[in-house]
């Protein structure tokens, strides 16, 4: 048990470096100094990149297009001088880490070279980014529609989200038609092209669409009789349907006719093909959690049902939920390296660990190349199926 | 269990057709024009020198595609837009009409932009200041480039007609018209119909690059997969279920610990990167190393006798069956032994025991039964696995199965084979799903095939 748990912080501890290196990547592995100073006035290389990305502030003058050729007055450089898919010509050729390197007063390529010479350790580094980029977005898109569904209904099932016909009828239709018709006739009409007031645009016509059909529907008496939303049934009838499609072959169906491949649209899909666990997971959790004393002890203090959702039931649920997304955060992570050795989805200029696996394909002595990114993977899936380790 | 099963059958067809509907969306949606890859060279080379014959050859040709059709059963679009939008065959044309009408709500206007727009670019004799741009314009479907490109033809008679027909287009006095929806209802002759009665009738149409029929591409490559993977199951059974229960069986000790963690790191190691190493460094002679012989299913020399075609099979296939099965391997033998460990503290193996039962009938005759689910599991899935799983290792090994196949034919964006790919996939998935939790049922009567929740894991 103890060892375990020492185990378990180490993952903890791999898992969070890894977050560090790809937020501080810039800092780790750069072709630009930290500081230095040029002809007594101090720069601030690759802080100032980030507010010109920003717009905050103007470029230095004048520009500096390469920075290995300057001859500032004293510079602090990165611990890795290089930037990932950046050639160096005269390291070309894949440069071994113990072969000789003729990178003269610059630190050397720690980790080798590939065939144009880019830097392999700092492509590591933008490979840790990619990786997190695509594990946390995958994740967080998994939760985002596994939570509410499966909370909901494993917390309510069947039989207890009561209404009247008119309001859920209303509501699905009219919402289901609101939103159409804010899209097909009021977006062209209003001439919107921006994505957040597209968005508030089809929430408008939900919200129109449903509230019309809802007073409508009132007029007639049968629809005002009581109904409860069988919530469990739609829920287990979409994963039911999601669970026969087959993931990853619609996944390279789909991002093979891409044409502008980028990693967010690797996540969003990732992370869309994998609500169905969480989903399913968190209703038997919450299946369990309904049926505990505190939660009838809740109901009879007489605390609304969503509140004892969101403020009691769900809680209580989020450990073993976060327990279950570690290890779908080590399958989008290696999902997304298939995907760029394959060098599907991934734009072509992205170095990844993936793309750097797969090129090594190509020139079979290069050792480095197939070690290094192999074990980080490794090293990754390994920590990330440590912490999803149910006891 | 009847019900269950019936239940689960009726639910197939409503997968497959939601699967259907994707991969026919994902067909709509691929850029690249297949109609001009279907044209002659002669009639796609009339486009310069004579676009009202290269018109009529590019609709002849899109109407033996069928895509002079309405897409599916029904529409719902913009009153705005006319309900015969479909009849015009070029996409790009459709799209020009489809935006600028979206935008000024006028139909007539559009259409007489777009006659007169035809008219300029039918015209025989060639205007070099005035033939490219219209054509241009023919496809130019956002509306400010539109008005660059018409204001450097201002001052020309010839285009005074299509000037004032395009400014027409600028003015909202039609725009109402945009707030109507309409709803039309094409019946069975439309191109969703079409595509899939052919898919059903087990027409899978022919690949777009080699124009070889999908199904025999198909078939020559599923060999080739079926082999591997069916090798690749045996090794998992034949090593997993005896580590599996043999480590239960003596667990605590040192050999069970040992075991327990080199298959837990063992399943963290991704398999593409352990063939992409085994690759390097066996089958190449960058190390010195290459005992096996590299990529590809081998050469059979005339008349081999079976002798020889075993060993130049088997020497081909080891590293890709083994790269194949053992992630399998240490899913199945880590699960098996975590629920044979669960069963070994029940009380009716301690029963067994007092009844004198030896600990390998105990673990065999008993325990397997009970703790047999990952071993089913594996079973279900492994007919998607079939394909996915294949993708990898056949790259990385070169092998023709239906994996590369698969790979390539995305790239090549070759419709047909993926699609097909994609549909037999998903009734593979869908049937290895039955089959698993059929299989749950054989091994424990008293599961409740209710509910998706069996199917997990």
């Amino acid at each position: 048990m103890k060892r375990s748990n020492w185990f378990r912080r180490l993952a903890i501890a791999w898992l969070g470096g890894l977050l560090l290196v790809a937020v501080f990547g810039d800092f780790l592995a750069n072709d630009r100094p930290l500081i230095a100073k040029i002809e007594g006035e101090l720069r601030f290389p690759v802080l100032h990149q980030y507010g010109e990305d920003l717009g905050l502030v103007e470029g230095y003058q004048p520009t500096v297009r390469n920075w290995y050729r300057l001859q500032p007055d004293w510079a602090l450089w990165p611990p890795i001088p290089y930037i990932a898919g950046a050639s160096d010509v005269k390291n070309g050729n894949y440069r071994s880490p113990f072969a000789e390197q003729n990178t003269g007063e610059r630190a050397r390529h720690y980790l080798g070279t590939d065939k144009l010479g880019r830097d392999v350790f700092a492509g590591l580094i933008a490979g840790a980014r990619v990786s997190v980029i695509v594990g946390i977005g995958a994740l967080l898109i998994s939760l985002l529609l596994g939570i509410p569904l499966g909370g909901v209904a494993g917390f309510f099932g069947n039989n207890a989200l009561s209404g009247t016909r008119a309001f859920w009828w209303g509501w699905s239709v009219g919402g289901s038609l609101g939103i159409l018709y804010a899209a097909i006739n009021l977006l062209p009409f209003f001439r919107l092209t921006g994505f957040f007031s597209t968005a508030l645009l089809l929430l408008f016509g939900f919200i129109a669409g449903g509230l019309l059909l809802v007073g409508l529907l009132r007029l007639f008496p049968p629809m005002r009789k009581a109904m409860n939303f069988p919530a469990d049934t739609f829920v287990l009838q979409g994963v039911e349907l999601f669970v026969n499609i087959p993931g990853l072959v619609l996944l390279i169906a789909l991002l093979a006719i891409i044409n502008r491949p980028s990693i967010w649209l690797v996540a969003l899909i990732i992370g869309v093909l994998r609500w169905t666990y969480v989903a399913r997971y968190l209703r038997a959790e919450m299946l369990r959690i309904r049926s505990l004393p505190y939660i009838d002890a809740a109901r009879i203090s007489g605390i609304g049902r969503w509140r004892i959702l969101f403020r009691h039931a769900l809680p209580n649920a989020l450990g073993p939920i976060i327990v279950v997304s570690c290890f779908g955060l080590g399958g989008a992570i290696l999902l997304e390296a298939f995907l760029s050795f394959l060098g599907i989805g991934i734009p072509a200029n992205q170095v990844t660990w993936g793309s750097l696996l797969g090129q090594s394909r190509s020139h079979p002595s290069a050792w480095w190349m197939a070690l290094f990114p192999g074990m980080l993977l490794t090293l990754t899936v390994l920590a990330a199926n440590l912490l999803g380790e149910r006891e | 269990m009847a019900r269950y099963v019936l239940r689960r059958i009726l639910l197939l067809p409503l997968s497959l057709f939601l699967l259907s509907l994707v991969c026919f969306g994902l067909r709509q949606i691929t850029p690249g024009d297949q109609v001009i890859s279907l044209m002659s060279k002669d009639e796609a080379r009339l486009a310069n020198d004579n676009p009202a014959g290269f018109d009529l050859a590019y609709h002849r040709a899109a109407q033996t595609l069928g895509l002079d059709r309405p897409t599916f059963y029904f529409s719902i679009y913009n009153g705005a837009l006319p309900d015969t939008l479909h009849r015009i065959t070029r996409a790009q044309e459709r799209a020009m009409l489809r935006t600028f009408t979206l935008r000024s709500g006028n139909w007539p206007g559009v259409q007489q932009y777009y006659h007169e727009l035809k008219r300029l670019a039918y015209r025989v004799e060639n205007d070099p200041a005035i033939t490219p741009v219209i054509r241009r314009l023919l496809i130019q479907d956002n509306f400010e480039n539109a008005a660059t490109s018409l204001q450097r033809l201002t001052g020309r008679p010839e285009t005074a007609a299509l000037q004032e027909a395009f400014d027409r287009l600028q003015s909202r006095d039609r725009a109402v018209t945009l707030l109507l929806p309409a709803f039309s209802w094409h019946g069975t002759d439309n191109q969703y119909h079409h595509w899939a009665g052919k898919l059903l009738s087990g027409d899978f149409g022919s690949s777009l690059v080699d124009r070889r029929p999908v199904a025999t591409k198909i078939r020559a490559a599923a060999g080739v997969t079926i082999l591997i993977n069916g090798l690749a199951l045996l090794l998992v059974y034949l090593i997993s279920i005896p580590l599996g229960l043999y480590t239960a069986g003596s667990r605590g000790s040192w050999f069970d610990r040992l075991t327990t963690v080199g298959l837990f790191i063992l399943f963290g190691v991704p398999s593409f990167w352990l063939a992409t190493l085994l690759t390097n460094y066996f089958t190449t002679p960058a190390f010195n190393m290459d005992f096996f012989p590299s990529m590809g299913l081998g050469e059979l020399p005339e008349g081999a006798s079976w002798w020889t075609t075993l060993r130049i099979r088997a020497s081909h296939l080891f590293l890709p069956v083994v790269c194949m099965a053992y992630p399998s391997w240490a899913y199945v033998t880590r699960h098996l032994r975590r629920s044979a460990v669960h069963e070994l503290n029940q009380a009716y193996i301690k029963t067994a025991r007092l009844k004198g039962l030896s600990r390998s009938t105990i673990l065999w005759r008993h325990v397997l039964r009970n703790a047999s689910f990952p071993i089913i599991t594996l079973l279900g899935g492994i007919f998607p696995a079939l394909l996915a799983g294949s993708v990898l290792i056949e790259r990385i090994f070169n092998l023709p199965g239906m994996g590369q196949l698969l790979y390539t034919s995305a790239i090549e964006r070759d419709w047909p084979v993926v699609i097909t790919l994609v549909l037999l996939n998903g009734i593979l998935t869908a049937f290895g799903l039955l089959i698993a939790d059929l299989g749950y049922r054989l091994a424990d009567p008293r599961i409740r095939l209710s509910s998706p929740q069996n199917a997990a894991t």
